[in-house]
């Protein structure tokens, strides 16, 4: 598959996550949209870092010059996936905990109930 | 020398942060310590008033950039957090408060002086989820949707950032700031979109008044007094950094400066009002850039005090404190409050108005004074709340701790700028805050205008985002 032909499925997943999060009504759903577009935003990290070749950058010295992966954005996005994910489980069990209250989740009525 | 002390200073709250979990005893200590430390360093910093730069690790690493404005940014986090700390200081708060507070006040630090996008998106990251915690300590499930839906609209931004941070790497094989010049337009979009949200400027901000007016008092005075600044300063930064984004800066520091004084003056509960307010006011921090950072201390101080001292009254509702009147002493706060951010002479928001009004360009100054009459407005119904001798009242001495760091760094950072006190500024000072009272009492004060909340709903707020990345590809395609 072409570098361009990704690059537009790597977008269409963030827009389907983001569209996700606007029309989901379930709070969990929403989540999981979120999780979605963020899938993407990596996927296009790993997009940007695959531009110059997708070899392990790791230096051989009897293969001589090969087209490397930049390692750059693949490391700066394992610290964006850790923190990503922290936030994910931070709000899941917040929701946990309101979904006592709010057995159905829905957001609209979370909102109604919780706005003075 | 001023290597290592600059990267021990920003470690420590964080090693610090964890590890007074585990002394509950001392926690309120080491957390005041950790305040004051960041005080007298950027004092340090201002004093010297050199910029320079640390490099951590090569070219791929933590960029680093301390200059004036991040002194005044890192002075008015550590008074603020110490303000606060003080507040707290007999209120039985949990060690886990605490260690929340501290790293809260360790990420405001780092996202004041870092100047690479990732260090940026890490600081910022985790100010959201420190402040997730902050917000949600009471556990309630109010407390816990307000906190969700801070978490959520702020990591959403935060992803558009990041496509935006690695389409800059993309174009200057770099993460740092300087990188915006030679990225492509959509870059810059997605970048400050994030910090926009993150920030609550402008439209991006309808999120900030029900997270600042329904979190409890102390967490509302820090997250309205520093941690919206934190993505504030990074578009100071790089307005000040790359000049072809001065414009985009300074017109969105006007548009949010009259949307959040327009709904400030109609507002009738007093901590949605204050909310409100700080939207308006980043406006003025973005309007100059390059003076920002005197503004956004003053700014930080006096909502630090007024969420304070609101959160003592006995409503929310301006209405029944009409009625009611409010304690002698609590007037008294109010009114240097209000007094300094609505420009009276001889407090320091007066010469940081002053200072930004001589910084801002033609094209800004009939906003910007539109919005000061504005502040006067929404202040005035403070100022003229009805005062009573309560005998029965009792302030506690803490109360008084915190009140005193922040008005006493109001009287004595006006020491910055003196060439402010010339008798045209003065007279127009005046002049702008009696317009302002007296369209309070004669229009403000008896129309009840109730603005309609939908546009705070989640959806919608999800949804301006993508209105906002329509505007800024425009704006900065433009």
């Amino acid at each position: 598959m072409s570098m361009s032909m990704l690059e537009a499925c790597v977008f269409a997943v963030i827009f389907i996550g983001f569209f996700g999060i606007i029309f989901k009504k379930n709070l969990i759903m929403k989540i999981l949209a979120m999780d979605v577009m963020s899938t993407g935003v990596i996927a296009y990290y790993i997009l940007v870092a695959a531009r110059g070749g997708i070899f392990a950058p790791i230096v051989d010295a009897d293969q001589g010059a090969i087209a490397y992966a930049d390692p750059v954005p693949q490391a700066v996005i394992l610290t964006a996936i850790v923190i990503g994910f922290s936030i994910q489980a931070l709000m899941l069990v917040g929701v946990m905990k309101l979904s006592r209250d709010n057995p159905t989740l829905e957001t609209s009525e979370i909102e109604k109930s919780h706005t003075p | 020398m001023i290597d290592d002390i600059t990267i021990i200073w920003i470690l420590l709250p964080f090693v610090v942060g964890f590890s007074i979990y585990l002394l509950p005893r001392w926690n309120r200590y080491f957390a005041l310590a950790i305040a004051a430390l960041s005080v007298v360093y950027s004092i340090g910093l201002l004093w010297s008033l050199e910029p320079f730069t640390l490099e951590l690790l090569d070219s791929f690493g933590v960029t680093l950039m301390f200059d004036e404005l991040s002194g005044y940014f890192i002075l008015m986090n550590g008074l603020v957090t110490g303000a606060v700390l003080l507040y707290c200081f007999d209120k039985q708060k949990s060690p886990f408060f605490y260690t929340q507070l501290v790293i809260l006040h360790g990420a405001v630090n780092a996202t004041f002086c870092c100047a690479d996008l990732i260090s940026l998106y890490v600081a910022l990251e985790c100010i959201g989820i420190a402040a997730f915690l902050l917000i949600t300590y009471s556990r309630s499930d109010r407390s816990l949707w307000v906190g969700l839906r801070y978490l959520f609209i702020s990591n959403t931004a935060m992803l558009f950032y990041l496509i935006g941070a690695v389409l800059v790497y993309q174009a200057s094989n770099s993460f740092a700031f300087s990188g915006l010049a030679v990225a492509p337009k959509e870059a810059i979009a997605l970048i400050f979109l994030g910090l926009l949200t993150k920030g609550g400027i402008f439209v991006s901000g309808l999120w900030l008044p029900l997270t600042h007016g329904e979190s409890e008092t102390p967490v509302s005075a820090l997250l309205s007094g520093v941690v919206v600044k934190a993505g504030v300063f990074p578009l100071a930064r790089c307005a000040l950094l790359v000049p072809e984004l001065d414009p985009v800066v300074r017109l969105f520091g006007v548009g949010t400066a009259l949307l959040g004084v327009g709904y400030a003056v109609f507002e009738k509960d007093t901590k949605r009002m204050l909310a409100f307010h700080t939207v308006s006011q980043l406006g003025f921090v973005l309007a100059a850039p390059a003076v920002g950072g005197f503004y956004a201390l003053t700014h930080g101080l006096v909502k630090g005090a007024l969420f304070l001292t609101a959160g003592q009254l006995s409503s929310r509702n301006f209405k029944v404190l009409r009625e009611q009147s409010i304690p002698r002493a609590y007037w008294w706060v109010l009114v240097l409050a209000c007094a300094s951010i609505s420009g009276l002479p001889f407090l320091a928001g007066y010469s940081s108005k002053i200072l930004t009004m001589k910084n801002i360009l033609p094209w800004q100054s009939f906003a910007l004074n539109v919005a000061a009459v504005g502040t006067a407005i929404s202040f005035a119904k403070f100022i003229f709340l009805p005062k009573k001798t309560d005998p029965s009242l009792k302030i506690l001495p803490n109360f008084y701790g915190a009140i005193v760091l922040l008005l006493g760094g109001l009287f004595v950072t006006n020491s910055f700028y003196l060439e402010a006190y010339q008798p045209s500024n003065i007279l127009k000072a005046l002049v702008t805050i009696g317009i302002g009272w007296l369209a309070y009492g004669l229009i403000f004060q008896r129309i009840t205008v109730k603005l309609p909340r939908v546009v705070e709903q989640f959806e919608h707020l999800v949804g301006v985002m993508s209105l906002v990345l329509t505007g800024l590809f425009w704006l900065v395609l433009a």
